[in-house]
């Protein structure tokens, strides 16, 4: 998979390009708006990450440049700026999703491959991980051919652990990432202990290995 | 009590006529009594010089009778009592006509007439006096009144007209709120300091709103602001959690790390919906389904509710439909389900009750009642060392005054209630 970043902060596109490669995603990296239009010009990419303001404009030029191309990249814009003008108008010139900053790497990690699911979409949407296989569409799951019967929590779950493979991920971005929208109001996030114990309850009782490790006080990470 | 400024200024004014009044007319009376009186006895001196003069060397004894019988006025008398000089008294005499007494001034002399000692009695009636007296003070009186009275009215509405410039600043100021913004006009005046007052009250309006203002943008910047390096600072901590010799100690430090940041990302999330809340950013309002704003987010806080074994119950009859923000909707309901649950005692209770007028959020916690003053400020939160972000509540402050619902803090039998009234 190929990506191309465009954030104008150095740091922050340092983390996310290490966080991306080591997950086996090849990275691209923009600073300002007129590399970022002379890369997307000349590759295709699986997904382009959009960071809006940007040193020499406004990434919208960006998407607008996209659109003219009758390019069909996935395209995520990762910004600070989040008003319902602006995932409109982001919307409108055909990102697909909006991510605000600050964000999870892991979650971003997990929109990506979503998004690209979606586009790759070839009539069935399965992730697979050994023997363990989960459609998307259906929110169904299957280890060693048999249906285990899961709440759709835990296949969300479950799909951010897979996604995010032998990463440490925190019990901040876990539950933020489970609740959704009600992720900023979170300060609380023993429910995860409870779904993780579920999880991997129902997955050792279909005879599954067992991925899901627990770090310390810190987190889980799903080792495979 | 307080009055008006005019009524003040006008009862001092008329109490000052009155007492006036009050004092002026029996002075004004005595006044032109006395003045009356030393007229009364220069006319009686006047009548004994010219009996002495012109009638004493003429008359004869046998005239007496004669003078006493025609004149009614002036009398030839016995002496009865020792008189060596002028006497002058009052005496009532009896009016045979109106058969009444009445008052007159009477002069006694000593007169010598044909060598034989008299008196003369000369006297004037005061009738007519008393009532010229009684009407010059009544028509004075009358005058008096006329002119206090009229003074009074010509004041009470020049003043009025006078003090109009004001009350139109003081109306300005009491409608004055800074988190609207409403143009200040300048009030027309010719009188100079009600005209600073107006110019230098609008200045101070326009300073404070812009000022408002400018902290307004502060907050929202700010927190715009600090977006960026949360970002850097969570990503950095997330590829720090992927190192592969992650010893127990570094894991201890990740952990409050990332419970910071996420604590940092929450507060400055609130803090930016908050100035949003403040730059109108969310000015759509339709018709909403309460009921199914609150089953949508009974799930989730279900689920936040199970670590503490807390029961939610709802006491929901019929739908209930409010006009206002989707978004603010949702984010009052889930602030105070939020709180609810958040400084909830294990095994709890919640009671959600919703009717056409109210919505109320019911809570078990702490044995007491927290003092409601300070409880919808920013940052105002009983509990240090809660988790929450200390903007909750003023956030749902803000949404229900932006709806004009009122929302109100109770504690009774061991419940906190939040009550929001549409």
């Amino acid at each position: 998979m190929k990506i191309l970043l465009i954030e104008d902060e150095k740091e922050l596109a340092k983390s996310t390009i290490d966080y991306l490669q080591s997950n086996d995603i090849i990275c691209e990296h923009a600073g300002d708006v007129k590399s970022a239009i002379s890369k997307v010009a000349s590759y295709d990419y699986d997904c382009v990450l959009l960071d809006l303001m940007l040193p020499d404009g406004d990434g919208f030029r960006i998407l607008a440049e996209l659109k003219k191309l009758e390019k069909t990249d996935g395209i995520i814009i990762t910004s600070a700026k989040d008003t319902l003008d602006t995932r409109l108008e982001g919307l409108k010139l055909g990102a697909d999703d909006f991510l605000t900053k600050p964000f999870h790497l892991s979650e971003l990690l997990a929109r990506i491959q979503a998004l690209v699911r979606r586009k790759q979409f070839n009539g069935k949407n399965l992730v697979r991980f050994n023997e363990i296989e989960v459609d998307v569409l259906s929110k169904t799951v299957k280890a060693n051919g048999k249906s285990i019967d899961v709440t759709k929590k835990e296949i969300d779950l479950l799909l951010y652990l897979i996604g995010n493979n032998n990463k440490v991920l925190s019990k901040a971005a876990l539950a933020e990432h489970l609740s959704g929208d009600m992720a900023d109001m979170l300060d609380n996030h023993g429910f995860i202990y409870a779904h993780i114990k579920n999880l991997k309850k129902k997955l050792s009782d279909a005879g599954c290995n067992d991925y899901i490790k627990t770090v310390y006080g810190l987190g889980y990470k799903w080792q495979g | 009590m307080r009055k008006k400024l005019l009524n003040k200024t006008l009862r001092i004014y008329v109490l000052f006529s009155i007492l006036i009044l009050i004092i002026s007319a029996p002075v004004f009376y005595f006044l032109t009594e006395s003045l009356y009186i030393d007229d009364a006895n220069e006319a009686l001196l006047l009548r004994k010089n010219e009996f002495i003069k012109y009638s004493v060397p003429a008359m004869k004894l046998s005239d007496i009778d004669v003078w006493n019988k025609v004149n009614r006025d002036i009398k030839i008398e016995q002496p009865t009592i020792k008189l060596t000089k002028d006497s002058v008294f009052y005496k009532f005499y009896l009016d045979t006509l109106a058969n009444e007494n009445e008052p007159y001034r009477v002069l006694l002399t000593p007169v010598i007439i044909d060598n034989n000692l008299y008196h003369l009695k000369a006297r004037i009636n005061l009738v007519e006096s008393e009532d010229l007296i009684k009407n010059i003070a009544l028509l004075f009186f009358i005058i008096l009144a006329l002119l206090l009275t009229g003074l009074f009215f010509i004041t009470k509405r020049l003043s009025s007209r006078l003090w109009e410039p004001f009350y139109a600043v003081l109306y300005q100021i009491e409608q004055f709120e800074i988190d609207k913004t409403t143009p200040t006009k300048s009030i027309e005046t010719s009188i100079e300091e009600f005209y600073r007052l107006s110019t230098s009250i609008n200045h101070l309006i326009e300073r404070n709103t812009q000022i408002y203002q400018g902290q307004r943008e502060f907050v929202e910047n700010a927190a715009h602001e600090l977006q960026t390096p949360l970002a850097v600072f969570q990503a950095q901590i997330e590829m720090f959690m992927q190192h592969p010799d992650l010893t127990t100690d570094q894991a201890e430090i990740l952990t409050k790390l990332t419970d910071s940041s996420a604590r940092l990302n929450r507060l400055n999330k609130n803090l930016l919906l908050l100035s949003k809340i403040e730059n109108s950013q969310f000015v759509d309002k339709e018709k909403l389904s309460l009921n199914k704003v609150i089953e949508k987010q009974l799930d989730f806080f279900t689920e936040q509710a199970e670590e503490k074994n807390i029961s939610i119950k709802k006491e929901i009859n019929s739908e209930t439909i409010v006009f206002s923000n989707p978004a603010l909707t949702d984010i009052l309901i889930s602030n105070l389900l939020l709180n609810a649950i958040r400084h909830n005692i294990q095994d709890g209770q919640v009671i959600v009750t919703l009717n056409q007028n109210n919505l109320i959020v019911s809570n078990t916690g702490a044995g007491q009642a927290i003092s409601a003053d300070k409880l919808f400020q920013r940052f105002a939160k009983t509990n240090p060392s809660s988790k929450g972000s200390g903007l909750g509540l003023s956030i749902v402050k803000r949404i229900s005054d932006l709806n004009n619902w009122t929302v109100q803090y109770s504690f009774d039998k061991d419940f906190h209630s939040f009550t929001v009234k549409f």
